[in-house]
């Protein structure tokens, strides 16, 4: 299958280019092709002087120091050594330079990811890329580190690069960009001058027509279901500090927050994946602090993780017996099949097919089997967890919608979301994240997302 | 993790084909033997007559069994590389029961296999346990307890449990009763071989269509999904271990109560290394262990003739099967860290 097919795109130096579309619509790849990571099967591109690319994922050796990151394999030698004091000095010029400001002696993993994503940049700068290709760069970055990167971007386009920025959030396109070239199924559907077009027409060319609607809310008597009094937890880094907070059935409670604040842990406590400190009620009885996952199965909670591929599915498993995890206790052999097909037929998996390998289906299919499973048997509570990362816009409709159902239906829902825009479109009530603390709580109603952004960033209302 | 060791059936053929006939053939010529005629009489001597096609199966349900267990900790993500110790263990508590207890034939033969399955089933909880527990490392306290088994059974044997005199390295004789009865008359070929089957049977449709199969599947294949679908990843690996110490254990209990009808410390010739190749040939997979059994078992038997007929030594054997271990794990190795 072609990841991208016959595409012409062109890049002039001193503008902010963005690329948009879908997952799977062939954004990455085309970046990748651009800096010569894969070679097309025809075609070809064409730049004058180097281009430099800085991946989503970061591609930093977390045990080394910033100055060894930055200069990799390019790094000033005295004779047969590497000369340490012209390395510092040169990464101390080029983050003077681009304003960049970093430690060249830190330690790479002791770095929060706003100054990783600048380590990432200075690596590239350091060639002096004509350019530069940014790939999803702000996945990770908290709204005021957005606006200071968008900054630095500017700047460098200001001095003659040429950039090309991969994203799917629209609202940066918007902003940041002088054009913009929208991608689906590897074609390009739609060139723009970014002043001339809108956040909703990029949204319809992304999709190839209107955006999916919702599920409606209905109107459910609250009663309480979950409480939790100065709970504490650790998972791994995640650390999750003293959090009280109510979730009652029939609402969805958001909790927003950029990534790495805690969200980890919290979803863990209630998964009992870890233990905790504190106090948890679910329904009229305590949920014990070192119960183990089953416990909270069997009590009816239903964690939707983060981590689809590693943490909810066995890659290597059929539809049919990824339907059943979970629930293999329960569920007879002889029942396994209709259990797939009914998921398969209320989430819409393509394809169809039980017997289908989940590692081989596209993550927006691999949620839905996920999330279809979790919600199979009426269960009381549900912490979806980033629910809808990574998968195309018409699957992450879908997802929030049977959500909202399952709201309706009476079952508490904790949405624990890094993207505001899921959680102002599917959250009753919002609360906020930071440090490991929740620092804010409201009524979706009542508030804006300006307040929360102050507050996810760190910031007192 | 388990996936790594069992894809790509196809190119396992190709590699185990090029590693027996294609290593094999550069050794005989080494030895100045030409390979028709080493094989030939590798062949001859596994299939030549009725006698030596029953030494041929004796030597695959030597191999059965312990490559059985083997597959049921891969399955769960246990690399149990102790078969050998638990093979030994069950083979001296199959030996030593059968000789101290005279019973009759229908208590005598289920006591000594029973034994036998025990006895390697508490060598393979030892691993177990401290995998679930402390988050030991199996392969290092499976390998560390093979010395500790062929040492300890020696001890045994010699010392406080001695049924011989003179420090003998054996248990008394078997009694008649204990003894598994032949099926072939002038073979060593016993029931323990339709025995080694039958388990085949019942473990393929055990990970197949039982809960259990299908929890310790999804824990060896994807632990932390796993957990998180309430598996108790501990209690998996505990009872895993268990199991195939005690698969392992019966293997040695019928060597003891079938071939031999004594223990004896020369009871293996690495009968339990050799079933790691069988295992990871058999792709994991009970019904396609007998096959890769019936294999490695044609290269035992054939081994001694193509030694005694064309002159090629033994250990052509044992290379060409250390190839195999290495020639599967390694490419395994190398694909796991190309998609890490």
């Amino acid at each position: 299958m072609l990841a991208v097919d016959g595409v012409d795109l062109e890049l002039l130096p001193g503008e902010i280019h963005a690329l948009v579309g879908e997952n799977g619509a062939g954004k990455s790849t085309l970046a990748a092709i651009a800096y010569g990571a894969i070679r097309p099967d025809e075609g070809g591109i064409d730049a004058s002087g180097t281009v430099g690319l800085v991946h989503q994922h970061f591609k930093l050796i977390e045990r080394l120091r910033v100055w060894e990151n930055v200069l990799l394999n390019r790094e000033p030698r005295r004779g047969w050594r590497i000369d340490v004091a012209a390395a510092r000095a040169r990464v101390r010029a080029l983050s003077e330079r681009y304003g960049l400001a970093v430690d060249p002696d830190a330690p790479v993993e002791t770095l929060p990811i706003g100054i990783k994503q600048r380590v990432e940049l200075l690596r590239e700068l350091d060639r002096e890329p004509s350019v530069l290709l940014l790939d999803e760069p702000t996945a990770a970055l908290a709204p005021s580190e957005i606006a200071s990167f968008f900054e630095t971007v500017t700047e460098l386009a200001r001095r003659g690069t040429a950039i090309l920025v991969v994203t799917h959030k629209l609202a940066e396109v918007i902003a940041y960009s002088q054009r913009v070239t929208v991608m689906r199924h590897g074609r390009v559907v739609a060139r723009s001058v970014t002043a001339e077009t809108s956040a909703g027409a990029i949204a319809r060319a992304m999709v190839g027509g209107e955006l999916p609607a919702l599920a409606a809310r209905v109107d459910v008597a609250p009663r309480p279901l979950l409480e939790a009094r100065g709970v504490s937890a650790r998972s791994g880094t995640s650390v999750l500090r003293e959090a009280s907070f109510a979730v009652r059935a029939g609402e969805i409670v958001g909790v927003a927050g950029i990534e790495g604040n805690g969200q980890t842990a919290l979803a863990d406590v209630i998964a009992g994946i870890v233990p905790f400190e504190g106090e948890l009620r679910f329904g009229d009885a305590a949920l014990g602090a070192g119960d183990a996952p089953a416990a909270r199965l069997a009590r009816g909670i239903r964690v939707i993780p983060q981590d689809r591929r590693r943490e909810a599915l066995v890659l290597d498993w059929s539809v049919r017996d990824n339907v059943a995890l979970g629930r293999q206790r329960t569920l007879p052999l002889a029942k396994f099949d209709p259990a797939a097909r009914e998921v398969i037929e209320r989430f819409d998996v393509r394809p169809p097919n039980p017997d289908a390998i989940a590692g081989m289906l596209s993550g927006g299919n691999q949620q839905k089997i996920v999330v279809g499973r979790m919600l199979a048997d009426a269960p009381g509570l549900i912490v979806a967890y980033q629910p809808t990362r990574g998968i195309d816009i018409g699957a992450a409709a879908l997802v929030q919608s049977r959500l909202i159902e399952a709201r309706n239906a009476g079952a508490g829902v904790l949405l624990i979301s890094f993207e505001l825009d899921e959680i102002f479109a599917c959250a009753d009530r919002v609360l906020v994240i930071s440090g490991g603390r929740f620092v804010g709580a409201f009524e979706r109603a009542n508030v804006d997302r300006g307040t929360i952004g102050a507050l996810m960033a760190g910031h007192a209302a | 993790m388990t996936a790594l060791l069992r894809t790509r059936a196809g190119r396992d053929v190709a590699v185990v084909l090029v590693a027996v006939f294609g290593v094999g053939s550069l050794a005989m010529l080494l030895a100045r033997v030409s390979p028709v005629v080493g094989f030939g009489a590798l062949f001859d001597g596994a299939f030549g007559t009725p006698e030596e096609i029953a030494e041929t199966l004796v030597q695959t349900t030597n191999l059965l069994f312990p490559a059985l267990g083997i597959a049921i900790a891969f399955r769960a993500g246990l690399f149990n590389i102790g078969a050998e110790g638990q093979l030994m263990l069950g083979g001296f508590a199959a030996g030593w029961l059968g000789a101290q207890f005279p019973l009759p034939g229908y208590l005598a033969i289920p006591m000594v296999l029973l034994g036998g399955a025990v006895a390697g089933g508490a060598w393979g909880a030892i691993p177990g346990f401290l995998r679930a527990k402390l988050g030991a490392n199996e392969v290092i306290s499976t390998l560390m307890l093979n010395f500790v088994a062929t040492l300890l059974t020696t001890y045994l044997v010699t010392g406080p449990l001695a049924q011989t005199g003179g420090g003998s390295q054996e248990t008394g004789t078997l009694p008649k009763a204990a003894q598994i009865p032949d099926m072939l008359a002038d073979s060593r070929l016993t029931y323990a071989f339709v025995l080694a089957l039958a388990l085949a049977a019942v473990l393929w449709w055990v990970l197949k269509r039982t809960v259990f199969g299908y929890e310790l599947r999804a824990a060896g294949e994807a632990p932390e999904a796993a957990r998180r679908a309430g598996i108790d990843l501990g209690r998996t690996a505990f009872v895993a271990m268990t199991l195939s110490g005690a698969i392992a254990g019966l293997g040695g209990a019928t060597i003891v109560a079938g071939v031999l009808h004594r223990f004896n410390t020369g009871l293996s010739p690495g009968y339990g290394f050799i079933a790691i190749a069988v295992a990871l040939v058999g792709n994991l997979d009970p019904l396609w262990i007998v096959l890769a059994a019936l294999g490695f078992g044609m290269l035992q038997s054939g081994g001694v003739a193509m030694q005694a007929e064309a002159g090629v030594p033994r250990e052509v054997v044992s290379l060409v099967t250390g190839l195999v271990i290495i020639a599967l794990a390694g490419r395994r190795a190398i694909v796991s860290r190309r998609t890490a």
